[in-house]
């Protein structure tokens, strides 16, 4: 079976100009070791293709067990500009949750 | 009649609601709360990054314009029991006309013969009529994305209005505010300020002042802290259409509890908090606001009982140099349309219509600085950039959305206009085109800093006179 990002995560997303940012919350510490290893800002960049036009930054908060991904670039030029249904990245975060993983 | 609350710790505490959370929140779980909730300050934010720009184009057409007008009917619907009990109100509702809002609301009061209410208004965010002198004397206002001067967009510019802290929200509630007007404070400051006239925290203690903003940031989003949006577990969420919004006690240390109000719907848990900490973060450890910066990347949350998560472990670090502005400026129109084809050959004619329009969109020369294909139901969500447009040739239904970036209203009107005639000269079995959609005015947001010693707020206090 497939191992998805939702399998381990649950999240939610919003923007700040044309930055979306993405966080995911790990559902157990096993999963967040693995979301660690595995969602890199390379491994995204690979799944979110041209959505995302600039730099990914991670950051952890790990007594929460949450990554927050700052994604450059991502909203087509801002939420107030943004041809896109989605212009405030709302639902970005869903993309990330059908990662697929390596299934160790 | 200012209670001090100390728990079983003995430690001051103050107990904050989130009334609402932007222009056009809904107003029951507000009156929910002030009826059936312990609480001393009701916090309201109406103001999103967009909204001023739009209050102040509803200022320039009318003077007594430019604030959120939600606010009345929200305070017609709060104020009797917030008086009652004695409740303050602190809003943000203000946007870019605080003393025009300020009347209002006590016009309100006298009606509701609230006589002796104090009304205090914060100003001092506003400096679009400064814009000028402070590029005269060097400012450049280098946008903080792309590093553009503001020079570009000078003569296209809104409104820019700064992102101030809780300084006047403090000093209009040591001067017996009941209610509090501001126009662009930060979310967390309409937190803060109470947090710091009631625990006693110095405008420097900058432990605290991080720890309070922490926890503001957790409950500023209302109902996204309490169940709504959960994406871990919506369908076990119980009675979404009737949610609580946070009902919070910080205590002195800087330490909170996030409740929400009894009997209502929605949830309190580790993972509701979670996912509204990570919402509109940036760098969790450098947590950028007008008071402090705060670090959030060591949080602890821990549920402590039914819908009581325990928020601790934030910490603080002294306040930027600069201020944030939210400047904004006039960046053309947008057009729209959307219209249907369903099956036999439903995509086939979907790619047709599409190409009937951009061919009489040509023959109109039609101008546009960007356009966008999406269809609903297959990738509107994500466009073409991830996912391919649809090619099942037996799909039962597909909507096609074309929208487009224009520098003129005429332009953006031809997409609906040139859109109509695919209902009867386009390929067979169009629909759902609709009604003319409203042509949308764009803003761009232009990011950038002034240094916080420019600015100087000022706050008023108004008795309610018979």
């Amino acid at each position: 079976m497939t191992l998805r990002v939702w399998d381990l995560a649950h999240g939610r997303s919003g923007d700040k100009g044309d930055i979306c940012n993405i966080g995911l919350i790990a559902r157990d510490d096993a999963a967040y070791t693995t979301l660690c290893q595995q969602v890199t800002p390379a491994r995204m960049h690979q799944h979110f293709g041209d959505m995302i036009k600039g730099d990914i930054e991670r950051y952890e908060l790990p007594n929460i067990r949450a990554l927050n991904f700052v994604c450059k670039g991502a909203l087509d030029g801002g939420g107030t500009l943004s041809l896109r249904s989605d212009h405030l990245g709302k639902v970005m975060y869903t993309w990330l949750l059908r990662m697929e993983l390596d299934d160790e | 009649m200012n209670r001090v609350h100390q728990g079983e710790t003995g430690m001051k505490s103050v107990k904050l609601g989130t009334g609402l959370a932007f222009w056009g929140d809904a107003l029951r779980p507000a009156i929910d709360m002030v009826e059936r909730a312990d609480i001393q300050y009701l916090c309201c934010d109406h103001l999103a990054e967009l909204t001023m720009s739009i209050l102040n184009k509803q200022k320039a057409r009318k003077s007594d314009l430019g604030y959120t007008t939600d606010i009345i009917p929200f305070l017609r619907g709060v104020l009797p029991k917030c008086h009652e009990r004695g409740i303050k109100i602190i809003s943000n509702a203000g946007g870019s006309n605080p003393e025009a809002c300020t009347e209002q609301v006590m016009e309100l009061c006298r009606e509701l013969g609230l006589h002796g209410m104090k009304v205090a208004t914060v100003t001092g965010d506003d400096i679009l009529d400064r814009i000028d002198d402070l590029l005269a004397d060097g400012e450049e206002f280098i946008n903080t994305d792309t590093g553009q001067k503001m020079a570009e967009i000078r003569d296209k510019v809104t409104h820019a209005n700064v992102y101030i802290g809780c300084d006047g929200i403090v000093e209009a509630l040591e001067q017996g505010a009941d209610i509090v007007i501001c126009g662009r404070v930060t979310d967390a400051a309409l937190y803060l300020g109470p947090m710091r006239h009631e625990l006693g925290w110095a405008a420097d203690d900058w432990q605290s002042l991080g720890a309070g903003t922490g926890v503001a940031h957790c409950i500023e989003c209302g109902g996204q802290a309490t169940g709504g949006l959960y994406s871990g577990g919506w369908h076990d969420m119980p009675r979404l259409a009737s949610l609580g919004y946070p009902v919070t006690t910080v205590t002195e240390n800087g330490e909170a509890i996030l409740s929400k109000t009894p009997q209502s719907g929605g949830a309190v848990t580790v993972g509701t908090v979670s996912e509204q900490l990570v919402y509109e973060v940036l760098d969790p450890a450098n947590y950028l606001t007008a008071d402090v910066v705060a670090d959030v990347s060591q949080i602890k949350l821990d549920q402590v009982g039914p819908d009581q998560v325990h928020i601790h472990n934030v910490k603080g670090k002294p306040a930027p140099a600069t201020l944030k502005v939210n400047m904004g400026y006039r960046a053309g129109f947008v057009g729209e349309a959307q219209f249907t084809y369903t099956w036999p050959d439903a995509v086939k004619k979907a790619k047709a219509g599409l190409e009937f329009l951009n061919e009489r969109l040509e023959q109109v020369d039609f101008q546009a600085e960007d356009t966008r294909v999406e269809y609903v139901g297959h990738n509107s969500m994500w466009g073409p950039e991830v996912v391919d447009p649809p090619d099942d040739p037996d799909l039962q239904e597909i909507v096609v959305r074309f929208a487009a970036r224009c520098p003129t209203k005429e332009e953006a009107r031809k997409v609906f206009t040139e859109s109509v005639p695919l209902y009867n000269n386009g390929p067979a079995g169009a629909s759902g085109i609709g009604t003319r959609p409203p042509i949308k005015e764009l803003y761009g947001i232009w990011p950038c800093l002034i240094p916080r010693e420019l600015i100087t707020t000022k706050t008023t206090v108004r008795e309610v006179q018979p």
